[in-house]
């Protein structure tokens, strides 16, 4: 269980780090991918996928 | 100040996001129709005479976790022996939890005692596999009109109940080592952990199950591959086989074409091995042929599911990559949920000559040819 949550946290500080690289990205092309990485992302952090 | 490349670059990112965020929510809406099927996705009626229990009962421990699930017993006016059918190990294997769903609405037990999980694996009811294409549900209609719908789900537990899988799972019971994954795979983490992951639970409530009500014969029902060469197959404990070699014969003076297959001992973790070695209990795993799950399947939903029709599979006919003759093959989930009933309740009714006192008799059930010809729906209460 304990390691549940370091997956947990380990998954929000990618969030982070993919919503920053979102934002810092000048193409289009590779914000539209960090976008697509967000979605699993999302799903796992809120326990539903 | 920005650039004005920025500036757009930044606008462009917000709408990403957010787009990121819909299609995200519009995900989570669909993944949680899983979760939370409503009342009608999954739901049973059984037989009068059937007492509902909850794995809990056996196994405390399970009690408000998602693994705890549904047992119901039926014990007969006279006494014999007590069989345990589950369906739903793998729940991508339709057929074995639609067989235990009618053997729990059909039996009436005359003689000895039947217990049934039909959803031996609820965390694994609740997501199907990424990339899979799976259908969400499948269903029948019953002679009344009314839609049975049940859940199509996946091999092992969902991640989000027990996360992350090790890189190298090791079976806790004979240090085997296996895939991380099976971890989460019912059928390898028997006979379980008391405080393992929660399928090492879940297995472990099993286990105190056939103990504490002294399972004589533990059935657990799947389905498989048809490039899988254990498909349409008995596989038995040693100490089953001669029950199952029985019932194989039987199966085969009833048109029924059935392999049998001896439970590997080197192979840890599956029910037919780790219940027959850790008790008493002759335990017998069925295999029906499941194209919907299998690696060679082409456009995969409902239709897949019910009629076991693939135009990949006559491919892979063609060029002999399968272990079922395909091509005058019954493929159709009816025939596979009669070859289920219909091994069960032969099983059940040959125990007495193996094992002293422990008849069983239930009656109820549907013939193999009624089922196959009236279909499923025909057999499952409104």
């Amino acid at each position: 269980m304990i390691l549940t949550w370091v997956y947990w946290a380990i998954t929000v500080f990618v969030i982070v780090l993919v919503v920053r690289s979102l934002y810092r990205e000048k193409s289009l092309r590779e914000q539209f991918v960090a976008a697509m990485v967000l979605v699993p992302l999302l799903l796992r952090v809120l326990f539903i996928k | 100040m920005f650039e004005k490349r920025y500036l757009a670059s930044r606008f462009s990112a917000t709408l990403l996001l957010l787009g990121a965020v819909a299609v995200a929510a519009i995900s989570a809406h669909s993944y949680l129709r899983m979760h939370h099927p409503g009342p009608d996705v999954d739901r049973v009626v059984p037989r009068e005479g059937f007492v509902h229990k909850r794995l809990s009962d056996y196994f405390q421990g399970l009690q408000d976790t998602p693994a705890d699930t549904d047992v119901y017993v039926q014990e007969g006016e006279q006494p014999g022996g007590t069989l345990l059918v589950l369906g739903g190990t793998h729940a991508n294997e339709p057929a074995g939890v639609v067989a235990a769903v009618v053997l729990l609405e059909n039996a009436d037990v005359k003689r000895g005692r039947l217990i049934i999980a039909p959803y031996a694996n609820l965390m694994a009811r609740t997501h199907t596999f990424p990339q899979d294409a799976h259908p969400q549900t499948f269903g029948f209609e019953t002679s009344g009109g009314v839609r049975r719908t049940f859940r199509y789900g996946a091999r092992t537990t969902n991640p989000v109940n027990e996360w992350p899988n090790p890189d190298i799972y090791i079976h806790p019971a004979s240090g085997q080592t296996m895939a991380g994954v099976e971890r989460s795979n019912l059928n390898r983490a028997h006979p379980g952990v008391a405080d393992g992951g929660m399928t090492e639970q879940l297995a472990y409530g099993f286990m105190q199950l056939i103990k504490q009500e002294d399972v004589d014969l533990a059935i657990d029902l799947h389905e498989a591959s048809p490039e899988y060469p254990v498909v349409d197959a008995l596989v038995a404990h040693e100490r089953a086989m001669e029950l199952a070699a029985m019932v194989t014969m039987e199966l085969e003076f009833e048109g029924i074409p059935i392999r049998l297959e001896p439970s590997p001992k080197n192979l840890r973790g599956l029910s037919h091995r780790e219940w027959g070695d850790q008790t008493d209990v002759l335990a017998i795993l069925m295999e029906t042929c499941n194209a919907s799950a299998g690696r060679f399947r082409g456009r995969t939903g409902e239709a897949l599911v019910l009629t076991g029709e693939d135009k990949a599979y006559d491919k892979a006919a063609e060029l002999g990559r399968l272990y079922v003759p395909w091509e005058s093959w019954d493929k159709r989930i009816a025939e596979r949920v009669g070859r289920h009933v219909t091994s069960v309740k032969l099983l059940a009714e040959n125990l007495e000559f193996v094992r002293d006192d422990a008849g069983i008799v239930i009656e109820g059930l549907p013939a193999y040819t009624s089922l196959s010809e009236e279909g499923v729906g025909a057999y499952l209460r409104d």
